[in-house]
């Protein structure tokens, strides 16, 4: 079975569910605080950008999105596991537990709120040479990710929001302009921007940890 | 045969790694790059663009252009003396920031992004050059952190912005494509025009998206904050101009100096406010840095007058300005340990050049009399007050801040020692101050001497092409 065949097997998923579960996605990075179930909802988001993308681009080259939002996923997850699960950085046991934030309820009213806005003006939005379901997902994709930027500036969340603006962002580009070389100088440079994210995420992290391990104060050479 | 853009980025890349190699040893490595940027610098300002040159026994055609894919690389005569200023200014950091402990991290990460600055300068189509200011923002995270774990804002900050401004770009890029299958329609070119403008304001950063610049200031070693805005907003406002060159319908399409006209106002305005109540000098250094950087948009706004000469003078001195507060804040942060108002008390005993680079400083940004800005200040509020004199009042509203944030952190240094004794200030760093310091006032008595600079650039920087 080749990449085409593979990709004809998941048409059942590349319309109306993909861009549900993509939509679903991007909130849960907005709205979640803890950082497994964050980066698990940025890899189903990589997943669907991709099925979305192979319906406007060669599959071959719509994969190199999955391959690409993997790769950061592994990046971050380096990182986090680095901070919160290796014995040295002084984090508890109980430490690890899926963290619950209370301001999660209020975040997930600023995405309801966001919704209806969306609602309300979707049927206003008019862009070129994109159908009606991709003009939604790229909508949602880009208004829900900058509401996650102006919420977050914690580097994981803030980071995530911003690769799914420029996921909603990629949609529309594709298709309008399809080209190799711009495809594969964008997914790099998504690579680049995934690398910063989880230095700037280690650096943020390190101090948290070793302060509350009593460690070293924030802002000591790491 | 070497062409222009292969020489100017393989050999910044080529001593970018070398540097890497000698980090440990600091002075090796910041005599190193300072003297590869230097000597780039020379082989630029001295190498004709039109003809083949032989130097070393390779020949050398700097005007050649690089093509890969429908993308080219090309130096032109204003962009040659872009580089050359960059270059020039990187070697003058490069010793600075060895001399007053701005970290290991500057030299090789420093040329690496003075090549990509390079990059954003000679790429065409013009529409791909913000991905490259992205890289460059990527490169800038790590001289930010500066190895320190803590605080992320600025270097996020510094991110956020020329990321989000790519797509807008890309997609303006496609309008423009479209625009000649229909010539009779305008749409196109208004909405491409549209998405440059908001991409522009993304990627300068006025007020009120300038959040980045005060995190830095707060948060990275103030010599590596100042090479990144005098790099960093020189390009994009190079890359500004080269747009509006290059596309004369942008300025039909949108009322771009309009808009850089109220923004620069407000960015200054705002900024002297907030420079007046800092309680931090290197927050009080990110505010009255983008004080100016508003007057620099304003000049820029003005360029369709006698603004462009003004502003290429604007640039050259605030280059003085603000790596002389640098290196006075960098030596009081360092030696006082901490950079509070309330914590640097006495600095003046132990510190005196730093006290004086910093005071001197703050006073050429404002652009008062005996400083490096004061002539070419003068010179915009005149051609300011010739369009309305009240832009020019906003300006001085704005200055007054300064200059009340200015006598605030003076009067901090003076007084006995607060805390625990301060080492004196090395005679080194005592002189690299005092020469800032000088240099800005021989400037500033007289400001012909950069003349024959400015005049040099006016015409390829009014004509250049893509």
């Amino acid at each position: 079975m080749n990449l085409t065949d593979f990709f004809r097997q998941l048409s059942l998923l590349m319309g109306l569910p993909a861009v549900l579960l993509g939509a679903a996605a991007v909130a849960v990075i907005v709205i979640m605080r803890d950082w497994r179930i964050v980066l698990f909802a940025y890899a189903v988001l990589s997943i669907v950008l991709a099925l979305l993308l192979s319906q406007i681009i060669p599959p071959e080259w719509a994969l190199l999105q999955a391959i690409v939002g993997g790769l950061i996923a592994v990046m971050l997850y380096l990182s986090a596991r680095q901070l919160r699960w290796n014995p040295a950085s002084g984090v508890s046991w109980e430490g690890r537990w899926p963290q619950m934030a209370s301001l999660g309820s209020f975040r997930a009213l600023a995405v309801a709120l966001a919704a209806v806005t969306f609602l309300a003006l979707r049927e206003d939005l008019v862009l070129p040479q994109v159908d009606l379901l991709f003009s939604d997902a790229i909508f949602w994709l880009v208004l829900i990710g900058l509401l996650g930027l102006a919420l977050h500036e914690e580097p994981l969340h803030a980071g995530l929001s911003l690769l799914a603006v420029l996921g909603g962002s990629e949609l529309l580009l594709f298709s309008l302009i399809q080209n190799r070389t711009m495809i594969g100088v964008l997914e790099g440079g998504q690579l680049l921007l995934g690398l910063a994210i989880s230095y700037l995420m280690v650096s943020r992290g390190l101090a948290s940890s070793r302060t509350a391990s009593g460690l070293a104060r924030p802002g000591e050479d790491a | 045969m070497i062409a222009g853009p292969e020489l100017v980025i393989g050999f910044l890349l080529l001593a970018a790694g070398a540097v890497y190699l000698l980090r440990k040893m600091e002075g090796l490595a910041a005599l190193g790059a300072a003297s590869a940027a230097l000597l780039l610098a020379v082989l630029l300002w001295r190498l004709p663009l039109d003809t083949r040159v032989l130097v070393a026994g390779r020949t050398i055609w700097l005007g050649k252009a690089v093509v890969w894919e429908g993308v080219s690389l090309q130096i032109g005569a204003a962009t040659q003396a872009l580089l050359t200023f960059l270059l020039i200014t990187a070697a003058v950091v490069f010793i600075l920031a060895w001399l007053t402990y701005q970290g290991r991290t500057i030299y090789p990460f420093g040329l690496i992004l003075v090549a990509l600055w390079a990059a954003v300068a000679m790429v065409h189509p013009l529409t791909l050059a913000p991905g490259v200011i992205v890289l460059a923002a990527i490169v800038s995270v790590f001289l930010i952190q500066a190895g320190k774990a803590g605080e992320t804002r600025g270097a996020w900050r510094q991110l956020l912005f020329p990321t989000l401004a790519v797509p807008l770009f890309l997609i303006a890029a496609w309008y423009i494509d479209q625009a000649p299958l229909n010539p009779d329609d305008q749409t196109p070119f208004k909405i491409a025009g549209w998405l440059l403008i908001a991409g522009f304001v993304l990627l300068l950063q006025p007020v009120p998206l300038h959040v980045a610049i005060p995190a830095i200031a707060g948060q990275a070693p103030p010599v590596v904050a100042a090479f990144l805005w005098i790099g960093g907003q020189t390009t994009v406002l190079f890359l500004l101009q080269r747009f509006v060159v290059t596309y004369p319908w942008l300025t039909a399409a949108v009322d771009s100096a309009r808009w850089l006209l109220w923004l620069g106002v407000l960015t200054a305005l705002l900024a002297g406010a907030l420079a007046a109540t800092q309680s931090s000098l290197g927050r009080y250094f990110g505010y009255a840095g983008l004080f100016d950087y508003g007057v620099l948009l304003v000049a820029m706004a003005l360029r369709g007058t006698a603004g462009l000469p003004t502003a290429i003078w604007l640039v050259l001195t605030r280059a003085i300005a603000l790596l002389t507060m640098a290196a006075g804040t960098a030596l009081i942060r360092h030696h006082m340990e901490s950079d509070r108002l309330d914590r640097i008390g006495g600095a003046i005993s132990r510190l005196p050049m730093a006290v004086l680079a910093l005071i001197a400083g703050g006073f050429a940004l404002i652009g008062l009399p005996l400083t490096a800005q004061f002539a070419s200040r003068w010179a915009l509020f005149q051609l300011l007050a010739e369009t309305d004199s009240r832009w020019v009042l906003l300006l001085l509203i704005g200055a007054t801040g300064v200059v009340i944030g200015t006598v605030r952190a003076g009067r901090a240094c003076f007084g006995p020692l607060s805390g625990s004794p301060v080492e004196r200030e090395p005679w080194g760093l005592a002189l690299a101050a005092f020469i800032l310091v000088g240099l800005g006032v021989v400037i500033g008595l007289y400001p012909q001497l950069l003349t024959t600079p400015v005049a040099a650039v006016i015409l390829p920087l009014s004509t250049l092409g893509p």
